[in-house]
């Protein structure tokens, strides 16, 4: 396993290496004086002064690159020529509310697909099976920025349980900082239940007609035994999968969420930083959330050979 | 400045008419000298909704100390310095909560001292003479004198944000520690009126120093009510109340805390659920959705603008081709359908507009701008076309999908009449810099709201056009020396009667030249919880009722909350 995790580490490096090359060459990409380019209106003489100290245009490529890669080990990842914040400011602000998101979806999530699709992989084509695949069905089709208005129209404004919009940090109070991320937390699952239900669904049916489980089953085990012991496990491979890829896009990939529900995320600030032409920003989230992206499926990968060390085998 | 997709009604318009006055670059200064009176309300603004008692944002019974309030605004600002940041709606929000204007706006639309006590002319209006309140401090301890005064004027004035609308002043001296003494160009009657916008907020000593040495976004030092307490960008900016005020026994509020909700309908959730106890719009929706319901207060700007409202428009390149003919801009105008537009738009509230000024303005007057009409729109089409061939318009805006909706109405309208037009959506802040460097035929826009028509000259005068390509405050680089001449007469007239004739003249020659397209009034409004007290009812120091409402701008200094 070691050599396996080691090798993973590796392309991972790599992976991280060519993540930060393209970080970096996305404000070179830019047509024209990059500094013009970048600042626009705000091409102020404080501004360029800024600019060209961060990125060090005056100096030949590779030393920029040098230069910025150095910094960034640092903890320097710039700073906002709009508001002057730097970028770990923004990220470290931000990313507790997408991290909070994240966690708190991915639970509701699982909670709800998982002990569905086990209880409807047993009897498959039964009335609970049609209903709630046609419900997985409905909801994938629909976003977030249809479910929230709907939540907060029933569940804040018309019912009153839970406020429509803000977030309280954890650190101010902890029963607040739930009562406000139950929606926005909401509205970004539905999409993740009825993926990992549909896959589970269909992973669990297809084990349970596996040899190994009749064979379990001629020996007299409980259903509930044949279900936890043995086909549980094998039938987790493409959930694992699906849920690395997802929990890799939902960081700063929630930003509708956040507008919608005001939420200081990261997600909302990169769209921000992307429409106001903050090159800088968008520069700096891009390549933390590139690099947290490669490092979730390095740990799903991780997992995986505990679940199955068959892949580390192979 | 904009936030991305936004949703309903609001977005569209926010993003329509795409900000060009406060997004970006030197361009804000329409948000601030003109949109913006800056820390001037508006009792006598208009107020549009229901109330449980008296009349919307006027305080009944005693005030009441203590409490906090939370507002949801339209959209996070980029900082708290004038010389550098881009203060639009927001933003004066903000200022009115921690500075205070050197002169703000009284209710009939004069200039009333705010910070200073007096600002006098010389005979001739080209010097004019500020003396300061004695005894007033800012947050840091230190004292407000002239000296700062005059820092703040010469970081301002070197700002190529601010400096532009400062080309007027020749020199800003103290004359002795609470005396300014500013030296203009010209004889100019209205000046202070400058004053209640971006200019006139003056920050503390230390925070300009601490610019200067680097710190580019300094914690905010100023003399206002409250005092800076965090900011947390797209989340929130608190302030506490300043226990120093030089205003005895203001402010009521303990606290005021501002919370970004760029969705209009979130916004209002929001406050219906009390996450926030007043909010601010720019959605016509809103309005005629909270006009009649009770347990809120609103004001909004359908009646009651000061000087001129906020105008959304199409600002048609005078120096590109083909708008550079003024038989096509005569055809583009004729062949727009604003009623139409408004239909999609204006939630059957907003104004259609055909000058800078609203009926009841005193400067209003009947001109020749042109009116719908697709067979003489044809008629010039057609002549054009036998000169040069089709006339292609491309029109510039952005990709909010309501807002492409509208502009494929303004598309069909056009291509009916001859045109072909093009629609090219482009991102908030490359529609500004290209509105300012003129790299546009025709693009969206709303801007001005000035108190004083004096205000739009850097945006109307010959003198700040630039060549293509070029930063250019006259976005449509319409040179008319007429509108040249009148904004100068009208700066230098001291009677009323002679003021009047030069922008009437200016408004008149706006609608031969069409240099834009107008399309309706920008709407604002402030809606509150009925406990929220006294929110368009804001008084001078020196007495006498303040401008309050503007732009969906309020002073939170007299605001109390009933028990």
């Amino acid at each position: 396993m070691g050599k396996y995790l080691a090798r993973r580490a590796a392309q991972l490096l790599v992976v991280s290496f060519i993540i930060s090359v393209l970080a970096f060459l996305l404000v070179h990409l830019l047509p024209g004086d990059p500094s013009v380019t970048i600042l626009g209106t705000n091409d102020t003489e404080a501004n360029r002064a800024i600019l060209f100290k961060q990125l060090g245009l005056d100096k030949p490529l590779w030393q920029q690159y040098i230069t910025w890669v150095t910094a960034i080990f640092h903890g320097d990842l710039g700073q906002s020529y709009l508001n002057h914040l730097p970028v770990t400011q923004i990220l470290t602000t931000g990313f507790p509310v997408d991290l909070e998101l994240i966690v708190i979806s991915q639970i509701i999530a699982f909670s709800v697909a998982i002990p569905l699709a086990l209880v409807v992989a047993r009897k498959p084509n039964q009335p609970l099976d049609t209903a709630s695949s046609t419900a997985a069905f409905g909801l994938l089709a629909l976003p977030p920025f249809v479910v929230a208005p709907i939540m907060v129209a029933v569940f804040a404004v018309g019912l009153g349980w839970f406020p429509a919009t803000g977030w309280v940090p954890l650190t101010q109070s902890f029963t607040e900082n739930l009562h406000h991320m139950i929606l926005p937390s909401l509205a970004i699952t539905a999409g993740s239940i009825a993926v990992y239900y549909r896959l589970f669904r269909s992973d669990l049916i297809a084990t349970l007609q596996e040899d190994f489980i009749t064979m379990a089953r001629s020996k007299g085990l409980t259903n509930r035994r044949i279900m936890w012991r043995h086909a549980f496990r094998p039938s987790t491979f493409s959930l694992l999968a699906a849920a690395g890829v997802n929990i890799g896009a939902l960081i700063a990939g929630t930003f509708v969420v956040e507008f919608l529900f005001a939420l200081p995320g990261i997600g909302y600030s990169l769209v921000q930083a992307v429409y106001q032409r903050d090159y800088l920003v968008v520069q700096g989230i891009s390549l933390v959330v590139a690099i947290a992206f490669v490092l979730i499926q390095f740990i799903v990968d991780f997992i995986f050979t505990v679940v199955d060390p068959r892949v580390v085998r192979e | 400045m904009t936030t991305p997709a936004e949703t309903p009604d609001e977005i569209t318009r926010r993003s329509f008419i795409s900000r060009s006055a406060v997004a970006g670059g030197a361009v804000v200064l329409a948000g601030t000298a003109g949109a913006a009176l800056a820390g001037c309300g508006s009792s006598s603004s208009s107020s549009g909704g229901s109330s449980t008692s008296g009349t919307p944002g006027v305080g009944t019974g005693q005030p009441v100390k203590g409490g906090s309030l939370t507002v949801g605004i339209l959209a996070e600002i980029d900082g708290f310095y004038p010389p550098s940041n881009h203060w639009d709606t927001n933003g004066f929000l903000y200022a009115n909560t921690i500075y205070d204007p050197l002169v703000a706006v009284d209710t009939k639309g004069n200039y009333a001292p705010y910070l200073c006590k007096s600002i006098t002319p010389n005979s001739t209006n080209d010097t004019w003479t500020m003396t300061l309140r004695p005894g007033v401090k800012f947050s840091d301890g230190s004292a407000l004198t002239a000296a700062v005064v005059v820092s703040n004027y010469n970081a301002l004035k070197a700002s190529l944000l601010t400096g532009q609308a400062l080309q007027q002043v020749v020199s800003c001296t103290a004359s002795d520690d609470m005396t300014v003494v500013y030296t203009l160009q010209g004889p100019n009657a209205t000046f202070p009126l400058g004053l209640t916008s971006q200019l006139g907020y003056v920050v503390g000593q230390s925070m300009i120093d601490a610019v200067k040495s680097g710190k580019a976004n300094p914690t905010p030092v100023g003399t206002g009510p409250f005092i800076y307490e965090s900011w947390q960008p797209n989340d929130h900016f608190t302030a506490t109340r300043n226990p120093n005020y030089w205003r005895a026994g203001l402010p009521y509020l303990d606290q005021i805390t501002f919370k970004p909700i760029p969705d209009t309908v979130q916004r209002e959730s929001t406050l219906k659920t009390s996450g926030i106890d007043m909010m601010i719009s720019s959605d016509p929706g809103t309005i005629k959705r909270f006009e009649n319901q009770s347990n809120y207060q609103m004001v909004d700007t359908r009646t009651g603008v000061i000087g001129e409202p906020t105008v959304a428009y199409i600002a048609l390149n005078t120096e590109q081709e083909p708008t550079n003919d003024l038989s096509i801009r005569q055809a583009l105008a004729h062949g727009l359908n604003t009623a139409v537009l408004l239909k999609i738009f204006g939630a059957g509230i907003a104004k259609a507009m055909t000058g800078i000024f609203l009926p009841d303005s005193p400067y209003y007057s009947e001109t020749n701008y042109p009116a719908y009409d697709q067979a003489k729109a044809r008629q010039l089409v057609n002549a054009y076309k036998a000169r040069h061939g089709t006339p292609t318009i491309t029109l510039t805006t952005i990709p909010d999908p309501k807002i492409i909706q509208v502009s494929q109405a303004i598309q069909q309208m056009w291509n009916e009449v001859g045109f072909d037009v093009q629609i090219n959506p482009i991102q908030q802040a490359d529609l500004v810099t290209d509105l300012v460097v003129g790299k546009f035929q025709a693009i969206t826009a709303y801007q001005f709201g000035n108190v004083t028509p004096d205000l739009n000259y850097v945006w109307w005068s010959t003198t700040t056009i630039s060549p293509i390509g070029k930063i250019g405050l006259n976005f449509p680089r319409n040179a008319d020396p007429i509108i040249e001449e009148s904004m100068l007469a009208g700066r230098h007239a001291t009677d009323q009667a002679t003021r009047v004739k030069a922008y009437q003249t200016v408004n008149e020659r706006l609608a031969k030249d069409l240099p834009y397209l107008w399309l309706e009034q920008w709407l604002f409004s402030e809606i509150a919880q009925d406990r929220v007290q006294n929110f368009a009812n804001p008084t001078l120091p020196d007495g006498g009722a303040q401008y309050a409402f503007d732009e969906g701008i309020f002073v939170p200094t007299q605001i109390w909350l009933a028990g």
